[in-house]
């Protein structure tokens, strides 16, 4: 039983880490950044060359949400910028930019499936059961980058342009604020998140090109759910990855796989805009 | 609403009206084709013909894509759920019983009704009243994941993460694939290519452009697709049985999502909304990654993704729509021959009985209307009622709910509270197109018409509701009632009628626009702010063609309307609306120079009854 | 349509069919098609079977080829499953034109596969230990089937480690199911019983609600079979991440794959037929040409890149015995030559399998393999008794 709760609490956890960059994007620029698998597939491989370099691990996030947030932003100025207007269409364009990111990433490292040592192994014994102290460590981790967001979004001038453009652009670039910027490093912000996460997962997973895309659609029906707010992400990660493990556990865990995408779906129906307040 | 309408991109291959021409055209290359498809064996060899046979399923499947994306607007990832189920019950019914024609006719059934239903199940999920092209998008995302889980949790009934093989199937030479899988390809084009370009086709197009005025003319725009992407789904399904019939393996790859990206990937390229776009795009694609993967392995997919992202940023026409351009512009450099016109569309008036002189039933009946937003109201306990022949204008200062009540007659599930009768029969929570069956026609403030559509077909499609459209001809002829037919003859669109509706002056498209509410024969009209942007010279037209209906037609007309001297001109009837209230509801004289009136529009109490009129 | 559109049309297809009308002329050396999955689950050990591969056709052309002509390697894709071996094998099969496969594969691929080879008429040599009874007039089998594999871990465990009771996890396709299926009918024959039995897609990474029914069954042994790769790795990263430590018996690892997990693959038992430690003047004579061939490049020889090195020797016996290329005499002579490669004596004479010696041994810190005990000669049973 304590296991189960620790399951679901380390899987919000993990899918919190993993949708948080998504949903950024998608509460700013109103548009969906299905480039978002390939980004994290980058932060993984950027773990694996921290790794290489003989870099303490604990850098590898920091390396990789640097090299996301490069990337990121230079995707936005050259290809995303463009289709603000055309949200389907931006759909599209960037799931095929994250197959060109994934393509250079093979090229680059080869197809084949590579490993990152774990830098942390073992286990703690936490109220009578033996439990990854990975998996642990991700629920802080979780909670830290929930909190240097509400902390940025709260605390700084950037943070306060950004909520201006997320209610109303227009009436923000006509007091000033460069809205273009703002997009642009809230895209870049949110790509560097992606592959922060990517790092962050490889311990439990391998690294290979494809590996961030089993991630996406949960990542992204559960930012549709949210609506925009982080606060009800970290929620809906709860209540749908919660039941995620129980239908793994007590159906089957291939039909586990299917909870989020389904349940989100269903949600959406009865309420179309998410369930963000206000 | 920008999330409805995309980026004007390339005009799809059936806008222009059919000919003769056309049509000669047509059957020469359909029929060229089947006889390449014919000869193909003998020309190529085996490897290029095993590509080509699965191509050619595939290059069916992406014309679905592009049908219900290219044509209607709907972007669907989910096409290969259904290329999957229609292949997978050919495995499993041959798997579980053998080879026979009785089984094979299971199979085929068993493709068709489990394909038919689950597209109906996803078409009722995605396609009501309310929804959003991004939530339709999402389920068709959702879908084949869940599929593929079902297909991997089915053990050895459906070989889960495996696939079936080794299942007995068809007994075709290779050669005989090619020539089925070919011209079925090409039947499935051409038929696509009539139905389309028909009449009944317009709409998927009027659907694509601008799905609230299609509701507003009475379509009831979920059912159509819905019904859309049943057909779309037994046909991807037929494709799929014949993919895996030939291959004998079925595979969950073949029902997956990256497969189902792949469609929209391959239509995109080819251009979409071409059809044949779709087909050399799957052809190109599935015979260059085959030839290619080998030797420039991770090149080839690279090239693709980057090909994608520039064709869906820059080229929305696909490289078709690109060739096509430049063919463009070559021929006019070289030829100095203007564009092919539309063949010319000829009018016919249809005929109705003349309304008695007289009548004036009462037809909008409004009691104790109220809408509000959470705590805000926004109009409360409004009641009138207005009759035929009455032509009553709405005004009051902006805010004041107008638009919200024209709203609120216009759809059923807009109201908070109280009841509206049109034309005696109350509306319930009835959606807008069931509205406008009972009578009721709306034109918008913003001229919401059907931008890549020509004139003629904007209003064909409006006379949808009321003339059954051919699902195989292209009429030459236009039939409109009378009042719609003087609309378009007095403003000058008779000489436009090829014209696509997006280069029509902000002017004429108001004509357009009323003349395809007026196509609806309504009796009650909805105008909002029509005279906005008008010259003095199209407003005194307006004018008249708004006394003619009322006076000859014996319409019921409401106007919400800013021009006091235009409301002073042509009204029988004033309605003063202020914060959600009616203030006044008398004949002109009564109203316009009351002093309340003037203390609301001006906010001031009016100190002497002296002042200038408002 | 417009004249332009049904222009392209009718140009794009005719400039395609003239591309493809230009056909592939049969050319003089014999070509070997190497399917692997050089992409997808099998990504890790394809690699090394591609070296394995490449070794000895080096070595025969240095020594004048086959019946005077020189091999050639055609290498492709499968994605490690069935729709990417389809195009695969269309490929070498229809397009390439090699006269023989040698290649080691998914259950899923193979499965797919078959019907090609069968329609090509190619004779196919399967490489890669699988769930057995696999049958075809085309293919032979070099490689363990559950016969020889499961006995040594499952008596050793309830020999050696007194356990009782047992878990057994695996990945969900023919190969998993499949050996599971045998392991758990041999443990209850052997009076043990099965407490527990999860299965995740292939393609699945995610093991922690199996990892946590696994803990809360207390068996005493563990054994999984997932497809070989990364499944492999996942699942040992979670379960030592998880703290799990019982006596751990891996099915489906081969000794490169425990090299690349590191720490995590300490302690878990294998059962195969070659570890790099076979003491064998073949085994060290063909250790140190691989060396001498791919030098910092050597990927770890295992029991799924070995059977590729010895199938080649295989099908050269075969030609020369047959004294041509012909499909059907070279299936014949298969059945009938012996090749003395790093695995020893290894004849295709059981109904298109070969019996073959087993080692049982556990991955050490190093990552290298201790062997426990040897077991020679072991049958691999009824494979296909429709294949006299």
């Amino acid at each position: 039983m304590i296991t189960l709760v620790l399951d679901i609490i380390t899987t919000a956890a993990i899918l919190f880490i993993v949708a948080a960059g998504l949903l950024i994007v998608f509460g700013v620029m109103k548009i969906v950044n299905f480039a978002h698998a390939s980004f994290i597939t980058v932060g993984a491989y950027a773990a694996l060359v921290t790794s290489r370099f003989g870099l303490p691990p604990v850098l590898a996030p920091l390396v990789a949400f640097l090299a996301g947030g490069l990337l990121g932003a230079a995707t936005e100025r050259i290809v995303v910028r463009r289709l603000y207007r055309r949200p389907l269409d931006a759909i599209l364009a960037t799931w095929g930019l994250g197959i060109v990111i994934g393509q250079l990433v093979t090229l680059a490292f080869g197809r084949e499936v590579q490993f990152v040592p774990t830098p942390i192994s073992g286990t703690l014994a936490l109220l009578g059961v033996d439990y990854s102290l990975y998996r642990l460590l991700l629920v802080p981790a979780a909670l830290i980058i929930a909190g240097l967001f509400a902390g940025l979004m709260n605390g700084t001038r950037l943070g306060l342009s950004t909520r201006a453009v997320i209610m109303n652009e227009n009436l923000a670039q006509g007091l000033g604020i460069d809205s273009t910027r703002v997009r642009l490093i809230t895209f870049g912000i949110g790509c560097g998140l992606a592959a922060a996460a990517g790092a962050l997962i490889t311990p439990l997973a391998s690294v290979d090109p494809n590996m961030g895309l089993a991630w996406l659609i949960g990542a992204f029906m559960l930012v549709m759910v949210s609506g925009g707010s982080l606060l009800t992400l970290g929620l809906s990660c709860f209540v749908l990855g919660g039941l995620q493990v129980v239908a793994s556990t007590f159906i089957s865990p291939i039909l586990g796989g299917l909870t989020i995408a389904v349940l989100a779906a269903v949600a959406l129906r009865l309420r179309p805009q998410g369930f963000a307040r206000a | 609403m920008p999330d409805l309408v995309p980026a004007i991109e390339a005009k799809p291959a059936a806008a222009l009206p059919g000919s003769p021409r056309a049509f000669l055209r047509v059957a020469a290359a359909t029929t060229a084709a089947a006889a390449l498809i014919v000869a193909g064996p003998w020309v190529l060899d085996t490897y290029a013909v095993n590509l080509l046979v699965r191509a050619f399923f595939v290059a069916i499947a992406a014309l679905t894509v592009d049908v219900l994306w290219g044509v209607s607007g709907t972007l669907t990832f989910g096409q290969s759920a259904f290329f999957g189920i229609g292949g997978y019950a050919l495995a499993i019914v041959f798997s579980q019983f053998g080879f026979g024609p009785g089984e094979a006719l299971l199979a085929l059934t068993a493709a068709v009704g489990v394909a038919g239903v689950v597209a109906g199940l996803v078409g009722w999920l995605s396609f009501y009243p309310g929804s959003t092209p991004l939530y339709a998008s999402v389920i068709s995302l959702v879908l084949p994941i869940v599929v593929v889980q079902i297909l991997y949790s089915g053990g050895t009934f459906t070989g889960s993460s495996s696939g079936l093989v080794g299942f007995e199937s068809f007994d075709l030479s290779l050669e005989n694939w090619f020539r089925l899988s070919g011209l079925a390809m090409i039947a499935t084009l051409l038929v696509m290519w009539i139905v389309l370009r028909s009449d009944a086709g317009r709409v998927l197009g009027a659907m694509r452009d601008n799905d609230e005025r299609c509701s507003y003319l009475g379509i009831d725009t979920a059912r159509v697709r819905i019904g859309l992407l049943v057909v779309a789904a037994l046909i991807a399904a037929l494709a799929g049985f014949g993919y895996v019939g030939f291959g004998a393996v079925a595979a969950p790859e073949n029902a997956g999502f990256v497969f189902g990206t792949q469609l929209v990937v391959m239509v995109a390229l080819g251009g979409r909304g071409s059809l044949i776009g779709a087909v050399i795009g799957a052809i190109v694609i599935e015979l260059a990654s085959a030839y290619l993967s080998s030797s420039l392995p991770f090149v080839w997919e690279l090239i693709v993704g980057v090909a994608f992202v520039v064709v869906i940023v820059v080229l929305p026409g696909g490289l078709l729509g690109g060739l096509r351009d430049l063919a463009g512009v070559v021929r006019r450099r070289v030829a100095a021959t203007p564009a092919p016109v539309a063949a010319p569309v000829m009018l016919r008036t249809v005929q109705r009985p003349a309304a008695a002189p007289d009548c004036n039933d009462v037809v909008v009946e409004v009691s104790d209307l109220s809408k509000h937003f959470g705590s805000l109201s926004v109009l409360s306990k409004i009641s009138f009622k207005a009759r035929q022949g009455e032509l009553v204008s709405l005004v009051g200062p902006n805010g004041a709910g107008k638009t919200t009540l024209i709203r609120c007659l216009a759809d059923g599930r807009e109201r908070s509270d109280g009841s509206v009768r049109i034309a005696g029969h109350s509306i319930e929570r009835l959606s807008a197109d069931r509205i406008v069956g009972l009578g009721l026609g709306r034109k918008f403030q913003a001229a919401s018409v059907f931008e890549t559509l020509s004139v003629a077909d904007c209003l064909r499609v409006a006379r949808v509701r009321n003339e059954r459209p051919s699902f195989i001809e292209a009429s030459p002829v236009l039939a409109l009632p009378a009042a719609s037919r003087a609309v378009v003859e007095s403003s000058g669109l008779i000489e436009r009628l090829g014209e696509e509706a997006r280069f029509l002056s902000h002017g004429l498209k108001q004509a357009l626009e009323l003349a395809m509410v007026l196509a609806l024969e309504p009796q009650v009209l909805l105008l909002d702010e029509p005279t906005a942007g008008l010259t003095r010279a199209e407003r005194q037209g307006f004018a008249d063609i708004l006394t003619a209906l009322v006076a000859r037609d014996r319409l019921c007309v409401l106007i919400i309307e800013h021009d006091l001297d235009f409301v002073r001109l042509i009204s029988s009837r004033i309605i003063v609306l202020h914060q959600g209230r009616i203030a006044l509801d008398g004949s002109v004289a009564e109203v316009v120079d009351a002093p309340l009136v003037r203390e609301i529009y001006t906010g001031r109490p009016v100190s002497d009854a002296g002042g200038a009129s408002a | 349509m417009t004249f332009t559109r049904s222009l392209t049309a009718l140009f794009a297809a005719a400039a395609t069919s003239a591309i493809l009308a230009g056909t592939a002329f049969a050319a003089d050396p014999i070509k070997i098609g190497v399917p692997v999955g050089l992409s997808g689950a099998n990504s890790v050990v394809a690699p090394s079977v591609v070296q394995s591969a490449e070794l000895a056709v080096a070595e025969i052309n240095a020594k004048g080829g086959v019946l005077g002509r020189q091999l050639a390697l055609e290498i492709a894709d499968d994605a490690s499953g069935a729709a990417g071996a389809q195009k695969a094998f269309d490929s070498l099969v229809f397009q390439k034109k090699v006269d023989v496969l040698i290649s080691m594969e998914t259950s899923a691929a193979r499965n797919a596969a078959l019907p090609i080879v069968a329609r090509g008429k190619v004779p196919y040599i399967y490489t890669s230990f699988y769930e057995g009874k696999s049958c075809s007039p085309h293919m032979y089998v070099n490689a363990w089937v559950p016969e020889q594999q499961v006995p040594p871990i499952v008596d050793y465990f309830t020999k050696e480690k007194g356990a009782k009771t047992f878990f057994l996890i695996g990945s969900d396709y023919a190969f998993g199911r499949g050996m599971l299926a045998f392991t758990k009918a041999y443990i209850e024959k052997t009076g043990g019983k099965v407490v527990g039995e999860e299965y995740l897609p292939m393609d699945g990474t995610d093991w922690t609600p199996i990892i946590s029914k696994l803990k809360s069954a207390s068996p005493g042994a563990l054994i999984t079979s997932t497809a070989g790769g990364a499944p492999n790795v996942t699942l040992t990263k979670q379960l030592r991440a998880a703290g799990v430590m019982l006596p751990y018996g891996n099915l489906a690892v081969d000794e490169g794959t425990a090299k690349s997990m590191g720490t995590d693959g300490e302690g878990i038992y294998l059962s195969a037929s070659y570890v790099t430690g076979i003491d064998s003047a073949a085994n060290k004579t063909f250790l140190a040409a691989m060396q001498k061939k791919f030098g910092a490049e050597l990927k770890t020889p295992n029991d799924l890149s070995v059977p590729e090195y010895e199938a080649v020797y295989a099908y050269k016996a075969a030609v020369e015995k047959a004294g041509k290329t012909d499909s059907g005499a070279v299936l014949k002579a298969l059945a009938e030559v012996t090749v003395d490669g790093p695995r020893g004596k290894i004849t295709m004479s059981h109904e298109h399998h070969a019996a073959l010696t087993m080692y049982l041994g556990q991955v050490q810190a190093d990552g290298g393999v201790k062997v426990i005990s040897s077991f020679a000669n072991v049958s691999p049973g009824a494979q296909c008794p429709n294949l006299k």
